[in-house]
């Protein structure tokens, strides 16, 4: 189906009673929705069972859904909270967390055949330390920082998916960034990363 | 040297390409002039390269988003909205795997029979064998099954209005009109079924 059809659009036709509008749109945002959960949660089996929440609660309140905002946003911001539950969840079980010291994030790296192993297993180390400073931000920094630097989301859409005023996101991606730089500073100055 | 007292906030910006474009100018003439602000952006720079490095390098696997719709659709299916039935089995037929069922006569009484436990009992599949029925698809069977997956929703709605309000005029002209939609498919059959049994008064079209 092309394009040209927004977001908006299918909405109205799923509302509708068009039943394949719904296929276009998990098409169209499940990569998306599963890689932004996959950046936060950093665990592949998380991430696909949360992106499925997404859809699935999407999908039962897209009938009284009204365009107030974008459907993007309206999907972010879903996904948002549900990681945000996520995370609450994993830090009141503590045990839980224990369980998967191996983070299967780390398994799911792209490899490059061609390039040397060694080198290849330095690189593999060097990205992991640095997703590990990103979850070192408080969780509102970490949210802020993702929607805006990797799902494209302007600081308006951000504001929106995460019920904040657009001042205050500005002032959580000050806080990440410069955050990051105190984590990282340290780690490139001794050469490893 | 004292440190300069513009804000941190601009060079954070202005590195993550974020700053309003009227105040962009103005800052890079800045930048010529004044070390501390250089040094600034120069390091939130390379803080966000490396991010951006280490974030790109988790990406999702084409194999791991295959299934993510038709995991939406068990889990909304576990939750028994009828309505869903036909959205899970025109994801199927679209997505090229299972419902070669329809092709012959002979297994579309299986339609039927399905069908028929949707109108009347309200629970379609026993199990999930019943998805896999199929042999798998080729690409260019592709198009005549977007089509018959048409015609196969008709009819099921036409079923399901008919239990619902079983007007017997109302759903014989619906099922005319599906059948010359279904004309050259199996389909036909089908409808024609159905419509002998509402003729001989049998409102379950078994
Ligand atoms: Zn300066």
């Amino acid at each position: 189906m092309d394009k040209l059809i927004d977001d908006e659009m299918l909405v109205a036709q799923f509302q509708a009673g068009r039943q394949n509008a719904f296929d276009e749109l998990m098409k169209r945002y499940k990569s998306k929705i599963f890689s932004y959960l996959l950046r936060s949660v950093r665990n592949y089996e998380d991430a696909e069972d949360i992106t499925i929440e997404v859809f699935f609660k999407a999908y039962r309140a897209l009938e009284g859904w009204q365009p107030k905002a974008k459907f993007s946003t309206w999907l972010y911001k879903i996904a948002s909270n549900l990681a945000i539950d996520y995370h609450r969840a994993k830090a009141r079980h503590p045990v839980y967390a224990l369980e998967d010291t191996e983070i299967p994030e780390a398994r799911l790296v792209a490899t490059d055949l061609h390039s040397d192993p060694e080198k290849q297993l330095e690189e593999k180390e060097r990205g992991l330390l640095i997703r590990e400073a990103v979850d070192q931000l408080s969780p509102k920094q970490k949210a802020v920082f993702m929607l805006s630097r990797y799902e494209g989301l302007q600081l308006k859409e951000v504001a929106e998916t995460l019920d904040m005023a657009e001042g205050t996101v500005k002032i959580h991606l000050h806080r990440a960034v410069k955050r990051l730089q105190t984590l990282l500073r340290p780690l490139w100055e001794n050469n490893e990363i | 040297m004292p440190k300069c007292k513009k804000s941190e906030g601009q060079a954070i910006d202005y590195a993550s390409k974020l700053l309003p474009s009227a105040e962009e100018e103005p800052f890079e003439e800045h930048l010529k002039h004044c070390q501390d602000c250089s040094e600034a952006v120069a390091s939130y720079t390379a803080v966000l390269d490396l991010t951006d490095k280490a974030q790109d390098e988790l990406t999702v696997p084409e194999v791991a988003l295959k299934n993510i719709e038709m995991n939406v659709y068990k889990r909304l299916a576990v939750t028994q909205e009828q309505t869903l039935l036909s959205r899970i089995r025109a994801y199927f037929v679209s997505s090229g795997s299972p419902f070669g069922w329809y092709k012959t006569a002979a297994v579309s009484s299986v339609a039927i029979a399905l069908i028929t436990t949707v109108v009347l009992i309200g629970k379609p599949f026993q199990s999930e064998e019943t998805f896999r029925l199929t042999e798998s698809q080729s690409a260019d069977a592709r198009i005549e099954e977007y089509r018959q997956q048409g015609i196969q929703r008709n009819l099921e709605e036409v079923l399901i209005t008919h239990h619902l309000r079983n007007d017997a005029w109302e759903t014989e002209s619906q099922l005319h009109r599906m059948k010359e939609q279904a004309h050259g498919t199996n389909w036909t059959k089908v409808a024609d079924k159905h419509l002998q049994s509402l003729q001989s008064g049998d409102s379950t079209a078994q």
